[in-house]
């Protein structure tokens, strides 16, 4: 069946292609590589947040305007919604990475595709909580530097009571309100906590391995990308991580049929963190 | 009619059941694969009794696994899952109709990505998943909704086919048929 549907499929399919093809030219942000059904979705929704008729209109204001591509950038990220939004990573991080971080002198983290940093921080809570704060350097990077001027503001939506019932549910030790100060709806977390995380403007898809790291926590976020890139951010992920060194990725991220699915051990009973043994 | 290539099925959770009882339907051998989302809260298990009575494998996919025929994939807890091509991909975007796994995210993505080569299966009852139907058929896939009521309420056209559950085997055999009567020159 060929109706006006299809028609208007391909039509739309094409403008999508013209639209990625102009960014990828005029702003070097090349999202062709993106998980395809995801990014129709995202789009779509833009385009009916910016009230656009079409994928054409959308495509004349973003090459022309640098804030409508930071806005089309911030649609299709999807950032961890609050503080220890999945508890059970951060429990098992406390149980089985922790206790072998302790034994190294010096430990450098890097959190790959941080969004607006709710889980850099709540990362940053826990290697306090531990002690390892004096000997981490945790480093946050995404490709979006709208996102990431966010997240270096420290400013997060003040958590919620079930925000901090998962809190107390991945281990914490204290009270997650003894981290943040309260203005209004917003929470001001710790300066000590913000003011040692660096920042760092990175892209996944075309920037290289920037430091060798101990660990390398990406959760869900190459979830956005299709299978070729995919695979080649591990190989970059792999480049990055120490011998030794842990990955942890999201609760249904596999390290199946990427390039160096040999070279990691999977720490059982754990969710999905892996040990680079090779 | 081109060949058939997927059959997506969307429930709200109140369908369960009547979602178990439909996955038994289906024959051993399917020829297709199946991809199902149920409205689901974080702790549910749901892959172990949805496929108690059922003769295909039924999984919570990782994501960009690939999507094998006679299996059911079912969508995890927390994510939504979307078909693209011969892969899943999961997503973590937004729930919608407050619910993630979403029913319109999977009815949606089928649409885009097998058209008018997809088969979509709605258990109605929720909002969730009538705008994602209504996508799919007019990309020229077939679709069905199982309940006593119409899923679009009043103002949707009445195109789109009622089911019961006792008629759901019925709609099944006759996709199923079309692909064997299709001779391919």
């Amino acid at each position: 069946m060929t109706g006006p549907g299809a028609r208007g499929a391909e039509l739309e399919s094409l403008e999508v292609d013209l639209l990625l093809e102009g960014v990828a030219r005029q702003w070097g942000f090349d999202l062709r590589s993106r998980s395809r059904p995801q990014l129709l979705r995202r789009l779509r929704r833009h385009l009916r947040e910016e009230r656009l008729d079409s994928f054409s209109a959308l495509q004349a204001r973003v090459l022309h305007d640098a804030e409508a591509l930071d806005a089309l950038l911030r649609t299709l990220s999807c950032t961890a919604p609050a503080l220890f939004s999945e508890a059970a990573f951060f429990r098992d991080f406390r149980a089985r990475v922790v206790p072998v971080l302790r034994t190294w002198p010096s430990v450098r983290v890097w959190h790959a595709g941080c969004g607006t940093g709710e889980d850099t921080y709540a990362l940053a809570i826990l290697l306090q909580e531990e002690g390892l704060w004096g000997r981490c350097r945790l480093y946050a990077s995404d490709a979006s530097e709208g996102l990431l001027a966010d997240a270096r503001t420290g400013v997060l939506p003040l958590p919620t009571q079930e925000d901090a019932q998962r809190y107390l549910e991945a281990g914490g030790k204290a009270a997650l309100s003894d981290y943040y100060t309260r203005d209004g709806n917003w929470a001001l977390l710790q300066p000590k906590l913000r003011d040692s995380i660096f920042f760092t403007q990175h892209n996944l898809a075309t920037d290289g391995s920037f430091n060798e790291f101990h660990v390398i926590v990406c959760r869900d976020t190459l979830l956005t990308f299709n299978r070729a890139l995919h695979d080649h951010v591990h190989g970059r992920l792999f480049e990055s991580l120490a011998r030794f060194g842990f990955l942890c990725l999201g609760r249904k991220e596999s390290l199946t049929r990427t390039p160096h699915a040999g070279a990691y051990e999977v720490l059982e009973g754990c969710g999905r963190i892996f040990r680079r043994v090779a | 009619m081109s060949p058939l290539g997927l059959l997506v099925v969307g429930a709200p959770r109140a369908a369960a059941a009547d979602v178990e009882s439909v996955l038994a339907l289906l024959p051993p051998h399917l020829a297709v694969p199946v991809v199902l989302a149920l409205h689901r809260g974080p702790l549910d298990a749901l892959a172990a009794p949805l496929g108690r009575r059922c003769a295909l494998p039924v999984v919570e996919p990782d994501d960009k696994d690939l999507l094998v025929p006679g299996a059911v994939y079912l969508a995890p807890a927390g994510y939504h899952l979307l078909v693209d091509r011969g892969s899943v991909a999961l997503s973590v975007e937004p729930p919608e109709h407050g619910q993630r796994p979403g029913l319109d995210a999977l009815f949606e993505s089928a649409a885009d990505s097998h058209g008018p080569r997809a088969a979509g299966l709605l258990f109605a009852g929720h909002e969730d998943g009538v705008a994602g139907l209504h996508a799919l058929q007019a990309r020229g896939g077939r679709v069905a909704v199982v309940g006593p009521h119409p899923a679009g309420g009043e103002g949707e056209d009445g195109e789109m086919e009622q089911l019961t559950l006792g008629s759901v085997g019925g709609w099944l055999a006759r996709l199923a048929y079309v692909p064997r009567s299709k001779v391919l020159p």
